[in-house]
């Protein structure tokens, strides 16, 4: 498994469009704050604080994990089947199995990665700026390894997700496209549900399509941590088992 | 001590109303060059797909270095090098980062072995270019090197001369000649240059329509494709008359151009000319023949024009 993880890592390492991702996301979020910074500055506007940002925009977040989940899906999975490179890997002597439990952490680990680009290098080029500020009263000094924390966590339920549709859909131009247009529509589509049959919202109360806005609270009642802390482990958990069941039986072309 | 490294029973693989393999018994011998021959669709890729776990079987059993159970196959897969269809490379990679790839996938320590691999290869200068680059026939070399990591003992080479130039043909059959003489690889080989093949092989299967023919010895090839006697005669048809009738024999064959392969009485060549002057008819060419493998290969799967 280890050498598995390796190999991973290495590809990941070596993946340019990994690499042009990331550096396209830096250079967005450079650029973001300054358009409000020009802006506030022009009309007289007291400048947003890194704290103010951070607490605003972190939720506006969860669309660059799911662009990035979507993206990194078919780059990095997807693009082995086309390549034909998933053949030499899946003779290689190893179980599927734990081909796919590698593919999938090392692709979280690189989702996880593309997640906190966008908080971290926009609040620190506000903080710059414009100083940190000071955080919502309500809420406490674990705010942010908490926000960072979860925006981990969750990144890892929308990773185990995506790598689930890369060995369905195996095309990494079908891979992007179905989980890009999944990941915006499915609270559409949930609460479109919701309202009409008790379960769904049931469900989708509990699932990170919803919780994933429950990130950048300053506030969290002690009642709700442990939904918000199992729900995204326990979708990592799922959705993997699932992945893996399916590459398990999977012919590769 | 096994004696095959690959064994089939009975395989079969079907797909929405298509029989890909059917009730296939292949047997590979250890130390052998075998030459798996089929047209298109006929089921070689499928088999070797099973092999090397990328598809399943729909019914019967593999059996690889004696191991059959799902696990055991899986680690006997280790002891196994292969290239499926097409090399398959990360093209935005380094030939050497492509060999570093797979030499730690399959936990090889060390990385002597990326060097000695490009150098087994010929690709000793094309270490730090990217694989993007790389003519077809590099990139079969590299496909090569990728499937010799390990030290495999046994090669499953899907039409691995793909993109060769002449030489490179050469180069590529004289390698796998060495490495099976040399360092005892077996090799399972298929390819659609059946002459190459006939110059390498010692084992040979014949698929056709997902089913084994036929399985044969290098030296039982030979002894079926020296197996006529050609006859260029004034009256093509007054000697097959002859034929029918003096030698007593249907087996043969008249060809386009009036001339007739005889594929029995062949040690009797005496009789049969004595037969044909008897009869009247002027002999043109008379000589005992060999089919090449191409040539045995149609007329076994079904270009049999014998009347």
């Amino acid at each position: 498994m280890y050498n598995l993880l390796r190999v991973e890592f290495f590809k990941l390492r070596k993946n340019r469009s990994f690499w042009s991702l990331l550096f396209a996301l830096s250079v967005l979020s450079l650029a973001y704050p300054l358009l409000y910074y020009f802006d506030h500055r022009s009309s007289g506007v007291p400048q947003i604080t890194g704290a103010e940002f951070l607490t605003t925009f972190i939720s506006s977040n969860s669309y660059i994990i799911k662009f990035g989940v979507a993206i990194l899906a078919g780059i990095f999975i997807s693009n082995e089947y086309s390549t034909g490179v998933m053949k030499t890997i899946a003779s290689s002597g190893n179980t599927r199995g734990r081909l796919f439990t590698a593919k999938l952490i090392v692709f979280s680990v690189g989702s996880m990665a593309i997640s906190l680009v966008f908080p971290i290098v926009s609040t620190v080029e506000v903080t710059l700026l414009s100083g940190f500020g000071q955080l919502p009263v309500e809420s406490t000094v674990l705010f942010i390894p908490r926000a960072f924390g979860l925006t981990l966590l969750y990144t890892a339920g929308y990773a185990a997700i995506g790598a689930l549709f890369t060995v369905i859909l195996v095309d990494s131009g079908k891979t992007i496209g179905f989980s890009m247009i999944f990941f915006l529509m499915i609270d559409t589509i949930m609460a479109s549900l919701s309202s009409k049959v008790a379960f769904f919202a049931t469900l989708y109360d509990f699932s990170i399509f919803k919780l994933v806005g429950n990130i950048g609270k300053p506030l969290i009642d002690s009642g709700d941590v442990p939904a918000l802390l199992l729900v995204p482990l326990l979708t990592f958990v799922i959705a993997g088992t699932l992945g893996m069941l399916v590459f398990r039986r999977k012919e590769i072309k | 001590m096994n004696e095959y490294v690959l064994k089939t029973n009975q395989l079969s693989k079907r797909f929405k109303g298509l029989t890909a393999l059917d009730k296939v018994n292949l047997s590979i011998r250890k130390g052998s060059i075998y030459g798996f021959i089929g047209q298109n669709g006929a089921g070689k890729s499928t088999l070797i797909r099973i092999v090397t776990g990328l598809a399943f079987p729909s019914e019967g059993t593999i059996e690889l270095f004696g191991a059959s159970e799902e696990q055991a196959l899986i680690q006997a897969r280790k002891r196994v090098g292969s290239i499926i269809e097409s090399p398959a490379l990360f093209t935005h990679m380094t030939a050497s980062e492509n060999l570093e790839v797979n030499r730690i996938l399959r936990g090889i320590p060390g990385k002597d072995c990326v060097h000695r691999m490009l150098e087994q290869v010929g690709l000793q200068g094309a270490g730090k270019k990217k694989v993007k680059n790389f003519s077809l026939g590099m990139k079969q070399r590299l496909g090569l090197a990728i499937a010799l990591l390990g030290d495999p003992e046994f090669l499953i080479l899907d039409e691995p001369t793909n993109g060769l130039d002449p030489m490179g043909v050469v180069e590529m059959r004289e390698l796998l000649k060495r490495l099976n003489r040399e360092l005892g690889i077996t090799i399972l080989i298929s390819s659609h240059i059946l002459s190459e093949l006939h110059l390498m092989a010692s084992h040979y299967g014949i698929i056709h329509h997902g089913r084994l023919l036929e399985q044969l010895t290098a030296e039982e090839l030979d002894e079926k494709c020296q197996q006529y006697v050609y006859i260029k005669v004034d009256n093509p048809s007054m000697a097959t008359t002859v034929i029918q009738n003096e030698l007593g024999t249907a087996d043969f064959e008249v060809m386009q151009d009036g001339s007739i392969k005889l594929y029995s009485r062949i040690e009797q060549p005496g009789k049969v000319s004595s037969a044909l002057f008897s009869a009247g008819l002027e002999i043109e060419k008379f000589m005992p023949m060999g089919e090449d493998l191409e040539s045995y290969f149609t007329k076994r799967i079904g270009g049999n024009l014998h009347v």
